[in-house]
């Protein structure tokens, strides 16, 4: 019998940071698109800003346009500040390609 | 999705609502989205991931038995594809002997880290390289460019955490110069964009790279890359600039470029989206004045595209690499053409007319362009197809046969520079290539 033993090629993953909290109900929240502004985003975003206001009393959908597009720049920590900035409760990523 | 969250420190797992790509065609239903709403509520309120907390997780050594070698040798292929780790043509298992022995070519610590590979963000080692470099079938003397080329790969000015993921089909373009093109075995000359076995480095280290972005970078076809087509990426592009039949007076694409000395190993890391032939030399009895012209403006024709995808490169990357065999360049300097007249008379010809770029609905791609010198671009009449003669790569490589030239259509945010350096045995592995596969 051989035996061959090798190297899983895959390298390490870190994880360095946890997700953010969820939010307990909708109801009266603030919410934001990030977009690597593709085209779907453009058609889906704004229904789910429309079914979103619909079924959430008080709840409020920032514009799809907010917050900076594109995937170049939503990953970066400066997008990051300006949502924390802006006190949105939560955001939803528009992640196409 | 869960390649972006990794990339960025989170476990790799999201609360996700996904939807295939036809829902979202010009006309289409896109009704699902809100039949689904409960799901993206769901995310927002109640998803929890189930994955580990911090730290890093390095994976254990895997094992396969077999009858014989070569029984063992086809389950550990066979698990390698099925783990989704190979590229479909054979692979060497990354054994801990046949990764020590690619390691001599090391000149630093296996756990270096050399960075995190976009999108998924697997850690990046030297070690991660060997391993990459193994099973592409590599030997230790092509380790150092290996590593060069995934430093210059992890150098955000490259545009790979985009590209890596994009529908565009980008694939990466290393070309070498100084001594060490020659001394590892890389193709120059005729054929250097395929198969070799005189000169086999390109392949195993294209590969190499290949396997890294795959396996490391989680760009697996249809999952972590949505590239339509995926051409050349078996090999990626890896060869070294004819530097041998440069004309006088002409630099190596390294020095131009990124002010590297002559004698430098370094490499230089492009994205191309296309490869196409030119037949550059004239029909007839021309004069060599009439070929040289006639071939620059055929060329030119060749590059008068709407390439959209190289916007990305517009105003810092390349609209793409010209390949020239050393013969023609050095028929074209006795003419008194230079590197830079050339890139001059590509930027020149190679403009689309405005009528052009409209009708071919190009203007709403240069609006939207995060880029402000692509925007303004819409007001030049004809249009350049990048912002810069400087930024059109040429470099002395091919067969010495005057037919051809080559373009490498660009798809490249940036050009990206790195030295090479080789350990202190390097001249020892040199002398087992020559023992293991015979003369250079």
């Amino acid at each position: 019998m051989v035996t061959l033993e090798f190297h899983d090629p895959s390298g390490a993953i870190e994880v360095k940071q946890p997700f953010a909290p969820r939010v307990a109900a909708l109801e009266g929240k603030r919410i934001g698109f990030v977009s690597n502004d593709q085209w779907q985003a453009y058609r889906m975003l704004p229904l789910l800003k429309q079914v979103l206001e619909a079924d959430f009393a008080g709840i409020e959908v920032l514009p799809l346009d907010a917050f900076p597009q594109g995937n170049a720049v939503i990953g970066s920590e400066e997008t990051a500040a300006q949502v924390k900035q802006s006190g949105v409760d939560a955001v939803i990523i528009g992640n196409a390609a | 999705m869960t390649n972006a969250v990794a990339g960025l420190g989170l476990a790799p797992d999201a609360a996700m609502v996904t939807f295939p790509i036809e829902m979202f065609l010009p006309g289409s239903d896109i009704s699902p989205v809100e039949a689904r709403k409960r799901e993206f509520y769901d995310g927002l309120t109640r998803w929890r991931s189930t994955l580990g907390g911090a730290g890093a997780a390095e994976a254990p050594p895997i094992k396969v038995r077999g009858a014989s070698m070569d029984e063992a040798f086809a389950r550990a292929n066979n698990l390698m594809l099925a783990n989704r780790w190979g590229d479909g043509l054979p692979l060497w298992p990354p054994t801990r002997e046949r990764v020590d022995w690619i390691l001599r070519g090391a000149t630093q610590p296996r756990s270096r880290r050399i960075g995190i590979f976009p999108p998924r963000g697997g850690v990046t080692t030297i070690e991660t390289c060997a391993i990459a470099l193994a099973m592409s079938g590599g030997r230790p003397e092509y380790l150092p460019v290996l590593v060069a080329a995934v430093d210059a790969f992890l150098d955000p000015a490259s545009g790979s955490a985009q590209l890596q993921a994009a529908s565009g089909s980008a694939f990466p373009v290393v070309i070498v110069n100084g001594p060490i093109g020659a001394q590892i075995r890389l193709n120059a000359g005729f054929g250097c964009l395929g198969p070799d076995p005189q000169r086999p480095a390109g392949a195993s280290i294209g590969r190499a790279l290949r396997l890294l972005q795959q396996n490391v970078g989680g760009a697996l076809p249809g999952i972590g890359t949505m590239a339509n087509y995926g051409g050349v990426r078996y090999t990626n592009v890896v060869f070294a600039e004819d530097e041998a039949n440069l004309p006088p007076g002409w630099a190596p694409h390294g020095t131009e470029r990124h002010a590297f000395a002559r004698s430098q190993h370094s490499i230089s890391l492009a994205f191309a989206n296309g490869a196409t032939n030119i037949r550059r030399r004239g029909a007839k009895k021309e004069t060599p004045e009439e070929d040289a012209l006639q071939g620059m403006y055929r060329m030119a024709d060749f590059m008068r595209v709407p390439n959209m995808p190289g916007l990305a490169g517009y105003e810092h990357g390349t609209p793409g690499i010209l390949m020239l065999p050393g013969v023609v360049a050095n028929t074209m300097a006795g003419l008194g053409w230079t590197k830079a007249a050339i890139r001059e008379f590509l930027w020149e010809h190679s403009r689309i007319p405005t009528e052009q770029l409209r009708r071919a609905g190009c203007p709403a791609w240069l609006e939207i362009d995060a880029s402000k010198v692509v925007r303004e671009s819409i007001a030049l009449d004809p249009w350049p197809i990048t912002a810069s003669p400087d930024n059109f790569i040429v470099v002395v490589a091919g067969g010495g046969h005057p037919t051809n030239s080559y373009w490498l259509q660009g798809y490249s945010p940036g050009v990206v520079g790195r030295t090479v350096e080789v350990p202190s045995s390097f001249d020892d592995l040199l002398m087992d290539a020559e023992r293991d596969l015979g003369s250079r």
